[in-house]
């Protein structure tokens, strides 16, 4: 089976030459990067995130690049925000997914079943929300982590703030 | 400036201004200004500042830029393990407000709320010019303290 039949399904779009993207459902994209693997798109160039919260749900893509063929192609797929959860593409790509996993599991909150090592990497001590989450209120939390009321070099801040 | 009564701090710092040995940590936009001061064109080895690998081994201590959450306790870490007499530069505007991460979640405001700093360098980031005239400075603080020490 070429790429090219491994997601025909899926309404692929070209966005402009050799830039294919393409939405597959969650529990099928597990089985078709496997396949797209061993077609011959061995990079997996990066792993990204998009919170989507009016929809409810997450966006996780998938850059895949190939050699052999000269094509980026990018799978999206959607979870629910609720239900945050994932089978990890840590076999297929190995290291490469493994560290944007650990940092997406770390930044969104997205949990990578399968991984086998989704510790902390950039914060540390830390008790919120994820911090990209869109319902995260970074302005709240700086305001009540970093700045004082009661200090008197932070007035000018708070008499902008309490206006 | 650090607490100390003032004759010890003369004698202290009296040391520390003949040649001074620095101590780079810098994990941010700070360092791009500072790398022409190590360069031929400023050339800070003239002044006897030179920049040393270990932390026991230095005087001066230049936190370049904003820290982190994760990265100010590496600081204070660095910070303990100086011999005294230290001083502690801290290089750009993120070290004094935050900078433009004055909003940020996971980036210091101060600098001196967490360690003790000597000299605050402002600028985003400071220009070598006026990483000299902050050396400059705390070479005529440790002068006027030590002519103050003697007069007594």
């Amino acid at each position: 089976m070429s790429w090219e039949e491994i997601i025909k399904d899926y309404n692929p779009t070209i966005q402009r030459e050799r830039r294919i993207w393409v939405n597959i459902p969650k529990d099928k994209v597990y089985d078709i990067l496997q396949n797209l693997k061993n077609e011959g798109f061995e990079h997996l160039s990066s792993l990204s995130v998009t919170d989507w919260i009016d929809e409810g749900k997450f966006e996780i893509t998938y850059h895949l690049w190939s050699y052999k063929f000269k094509v980026l192609l990018t799978v999206k797929t959607k979870i629910d925000r609720e239900e945050a959860k994932i089978k990890s593409i840590y076999p297929i790509y190995d290291r490469s997914a493994w560290i944007h996993e650990r940092e997406m599991h770390e930044l969104f909150g997205i949990e990578f079943i399968g991984n086998p090592d989704l510790s902390p990497l950039f914060l540390e001590d830390w008790n919120e929300k994820p911090p990209f989450r869109k319902d995260f209120d970074w302005r709240e939390y700086v305001r009540s982590k970093y700045y004082n009321k009661e200090n008197e070099r932070e007035k000018a801040y708070w008499e902008v703030w309490l206006k | 400036m650090v607490d100390m009564d003032k004759k010890v701090m003369a004698r202290k710092m009296g040391r520390l201004i003949r040649s001074i040995w620095i101590f780079n940590w810098f994990n941010s936009c700070g360092v791009t200004e500072l790398l022409p001061v190590v360069a031929s064109i400023y050339d800070m080895e003239r002044f006897g500042l030179i920049v040393v690998d270990n932390p026991k081994h230095a005087d001066v201590l230049i936190v370049g830029g904003y820290q982190t959450e994760k990265s100010i306790k590496r600081v204070i870490r660095i910070y303990n393990q100086m011999p005294e007499p230290k001083a502690v530069m801290a290089l750009g505007s993120c070290t004094i407000t935050g900078g433009m991460y004055w909003d940020s979640y996971n980036t210091i405001k101060r600098l001196s709320d967490y360690i003790p700093v000597t000299i605050y360098v402002p600028g985003c980031p400071p220009r070598p010019e006026a990483v000299f005239q902050a050396v400059g400075m705390i070479f005529e603080h440790v002068n006027q303290l030590k002519k103050e020490v003697k007069g007594k």
